[in-house]
């Protein structure tokens, strides 16, 4: 049997239309930048937490590229396992704004919720 | 009567003997005239933008999150009597007493990141190493 490409039939990452919102509103004012990078760094009191990057360009083949609404996020090779179905969404409030990652692999997370292991 | 005044004087001396945790409490108010919090000037800058109707910006600390003590931000519209106030007048950052006790000599800060934009304190000097996050924290002794 021959080794058939493998096509995804799943987005690796969804976006909610508040994060395609956001992140269109960051780009808008910065033109060498095509997106956003998701990337997973062992930090805080649970093992892993998220980081979030402007990307001018694919900076490794092995990254996924997602397309979504217009907007493109990549995810880092190293963090592609533990992102696996995420739903990105950007929550705003008077008090804070920020990116929640709503992650099925996790199976806890710190209190305030920056943190997550799995 | 003088026996009835008596009577009357006695159980309030009683219970204040009996009541050493209130004294506590009050003896400690006393002392955080001059404790106080910094605000930043970002922070400051976004409650400008947010507190329009008179609302404050409430800090809370309360027990909870994994290094045993965390901060909590609000909006409040409502002054209590142990309210402690920092800030300006259109940007007023509110905290109690018993509160300021675990962060006396902190800065409430606005910070905006790619990921996450929010209230937060730092430079906490009664803090100990806390959660990466800067939510929580534990107590120097």
């Amino acid at each position: 049997v021959k080794g058939r490409k493998l096509i995804p039939t799943r987005a690796a990452l969804t976006l909610t239309p508040a994060a395609v919102q956001r992140i269109k509103s960051l780009l808008q004012d910065k033109p060498d930048f095509v997106g956003l990078k998701v990337g997973v760094r062992q930090r805080g009191c649970n093992g892993l937490s998220y980081t979030l990057d402007y990307a001018s360009h694919k900076a490794d083949k092995l990254d996924e590229e997602v397309v979504q609404d217009g907007v493109k996020v990549f995810i880092d090779k190293k963090a592609q396992l533990s992102l696996l179905g995420t739903e990105m969404d950007y929550v705003e409030s008077k008090l804070s704004s920020e990116f929640v990652f709503n992650n099925p692999n996790i199976k806890g997370t710190c209190g305030c919720g920056e943190s997550f292991n799995m | 009567m003088a026996y009835i005044l008596s009577q009357f004087t006695k159980p309030r001396s009683l219970m204040r003997a009996a009541n050493p945790i209130r004294h506590l409490a009050t003896a400690s108010s006393k002392s955080a005239e001059n404790q106080q919090i910094q605000v930043s000037e970002s922070c400051l800058k976004r409650l400008r933008e947010i507190c329009t109707d008179g609302s404050f910006l409430r800090v809370t600390v309360e027990g909870g999150g994994c290094s045993g003590f965390q901060y909590k931000f609000d909006l409040d519209s409502k002054l209590n009597d142990d309210d402690r106030q920092f800030g300006e007048d259109k940007a007023k950052v509110v905290i109690d007493t018993i509160s300021l006790d675990y962060c006396n000599g902190a800065t409430v800060d606005y910070h905006s990141e790619l990921i996450r934009a929010g209230f937060r304190m730092i430079a906490n000097p009664l803090a100990e190493q806390g959660c990466s996050c800067g939510s929580s924290f534990s107590i120097k002794l």
